[in-house]
């Protein structure tokens, strides 16, 4: 730790060097006495080297919080030495809400004293490295100032807010596992399907008593398979509009989590796929742990800009099952994910395109005026076109307009999908 | 707290050349000064603090050659002392901005200010007894030549005792 001369160190000696200056000119002693404090403040700085002797404690009250959430921040400073002035400032990310509290200090400490502070952060979506203080320790006169960093590396991850979900996009196809879908084929579950005649294997509980009775001959209820699906959710990270924290890219983050938290409560497997600058995915699988993996994913993605013409093909086959339904999650601003959505439908894929209003984020950073509104209005009927353009292709197309819930735009999905998906 | 500490500083440092001697010229360079120290503690950039400093110094030296052969230890020491707690505290002012600043900080600020102007008035008279006794030691035409090699001297030791000072 190296100590430097202050800026105030400069000022004194730039004004006491004026003063005597003054007063070898007007031959007046008086200008020297008034130097002597500047002067004296100097040399005491001039003489005392030794650097303050103190530790730095950092500590975060959570690690893991959800956005919105309130992350308190406590530095603890314990002087050896006396330590007449010591400024504490902590290096916040840039986008990071301060809630209550300051990240900055002002203390003076004795030999052995201990003092600390706490501040409030409220997260935003992400994975935010705190624990940097850059304390800066004065003499008694701030002449001579001594600087450190100490980093105490700590990682708080802001989770995206996810909303219950009811009503999701049924998949048309479904997978071997055990799962929360009715089959159309017949095999173990506990949706009664159809009734056959008795036959030998056939166990003796699933003799359908009422009509064995009523036909004179035995007779067994057969019941639907249940099975799980896999579900591939696509984010578009190529672009977004509005305002930090309520920005397309942010809603869709948390649309796409809220909707991995439904369809894994459903005992399916879910897959992410990040489609942006930068293509980030997550092989499908199911549980509790498979939400940890896909959120981890989901707070890091962030719009990467790029030219570059991204391809599906990149993605590995196994993070792209076939007969997985796909939900893309997207403003539909770049015609890059457009191309990338109706090539997943060429392909097979069960589409489902989920459409995060740009038109009513936008609106809402806009002053009101006729004109913005004017605009608003001709940019939703362009829209508009531009989704009927989807459903010609046979897409399911979901808008959702992010004053109202996600719910209910899912509640407002075709016919379609309500009947009972075919085996897979 | 802190910026009424300095608010008082650049009153006093207006206030004492106007005393010694009460002529428009020194009111004007006063007032300049006084902006200079405002716009200093409304900005909190250090260079308007430096300059007022220097302007009410200047100020200073005029009234003092305006007004007359009479020697204020007490009155220069004080005119000293308001010049370290105006520079000082507009320096605390910008530390303590966004900040959370701890109670023992203006306390032991307080304290040492006021330890270091007893201890400040306690030198300024010492010096002054010896420089009378030195006086009548150092011819009359040589005073002025050894003043400014003194001064020199102080100014340059101080540089370049705070320049190659490391811990």
């Amino acid at each position: 730790m190296t100590g430097r001369v202050t800026p105030l160190g400069v000022s004194l000696l730039t004004v006491a060097a004026w003063a005597v200056s003054l007063a070898v000119l007007s031959a007046r002693p008086e200008l020297f006495v008034a130097a002597l404090p500047l002067v004296l403040v100097l040399g005491m700085a001039a003489l005392k080297r030794s650097a303050p002797d103190y530790s730095v404690v950092h500590q975060v009250s959570a690690a893991r919080v959800i956005e919105g959430e309130s992350v308190w921040v406590t530095v603890t400073v314990t002087a050896r030495s006396a330590v007449p002035l010591m400024e504490l400032v902590e290096v916040l990310p840039r986008d990071d809400g301060l809630g209550s509290g300051r990240s900055r200090a002002l203390v003076a400490l004795r030999a052995g004293q201990t003092t600390s502070y706490r501040y409030e952060v409220r997260g935003v979506r992400g994975a935010h490295d705190v624990g940097t203080v850059v304390v800066r320790a004065r003499d008694r006169w701030g002449v001579r100032a001594w600087e450190r960093r100490h980093v105490d590396r700590k990682v708080v991850r802001v989770y995206p807010r996810i909303a219950p979900l009811r009503s999701l996009p049924r998949p048309l196809h479904t997978q071997t596992s055990v799962g929360d879908y009715v089959s159309a084929a017949l095999g173990e579950g506990i949706e009664p399907g159809d009734v056959r005649q008795f036959a030998p294997g056939d166990r003796l509980r699933q003799v359908n008593w009422r009509v064995s009775l009523r036909l004179g001959t035995l007779y067994v209820t057969q019941h639907h398979r249940e099975r799980n699906a896999d579900v591939v959710l696509m984010l578009d990270t190529l672009t977004e509009v509005g305002l930090a924290r309520e920005s397309t890219l942010d809603l869709g983050v948390r649309a796409a989590a809220s909707l991995a938290a439904a369809y894994l409560a459903r005992k399916d497997r879910v897959g992410l796929i990040t489609y942006g600058g930068t293509i980030d995915s997550v092989k499908p699988a199911a549980g509790q742990i498979q939400y940890e993996r896909l959120a981890d994913t989901l707070l890091r993605a962030s719009v990467v800009f790029t030219y570059v013409s991204k391809d599906l093909a990149f993605v590995p086959p196994s993070v792209l099952p076939s007969h997985a339904l796909v939900v893309a999650v997207t403003p539909l601003l770049d015609p890059r994910f457009t191309k990338a959505t109706l090539d997943l439908a060429a392909r097979g894929f069960d589409v489902v395109v989920i459409v995060v209003s740009p038109v009513d984020v936008t609106r809402s950073v806009l002053r009101g005026s006729l004109a913005d509104e004017l605009a608003c209005r001709l940019w939703a009927l362009e829209r508009r076109a531009r989704l009927d353009e989807f459903r010609r292709h046979g897409i399911v197309v979901l808008e959702w307009h992010p004053a109202d819930s996600l719910e209910l735009a899912l509640a407002g999905q075709g016919r379609r999908r309500a009947r009972p998906v075919a085996a897979g | 707290m802190i910026r009424v500490a300095a608010v008082a500083a650049a009153l006093v440092l207006f206030v004492l050349p106007q005393i010694t001697a009460p002529i428009p010229v020194v009111l004007a360079a006063g007032v300049i000064g006084l902006v200079l120290a405002a716009t200093g503690m409304a900005t909190l950039w250090r260079w308007p603090g430096t300059a007022a400093a220097c302007i009410f110094v200047t100020d200073y030296a005029l009234a003092l050659w305006v007004g007359g052969p009479s020697v204020g230890v007490v009155e220069a020491a004080g005119f000293g002392l308001a010049l370290l707690v105006l520079l000082q505290s507009l320096e605390l002012a910008r530390c303590a901005r966004h900040a959370t600043v701890d109670a023992g900080v203006v306390r032991s600020l307080i304290v040492g200010w006021t330890g270091f102007a007893a201890a400040t008035m306690a030198i300024a008279m010492l010096i002054m007894a010896l420089a009378r006794g030195m006086a009548a030691a150092i011819p009359f035409a040589a005073a002025p030549l050894v003043a400014a090699a003194c001064a020199l001297g102080v100014v340059l030791a101080l540089a370049v005792a705070l320049s190659t000072a490391r811990a």
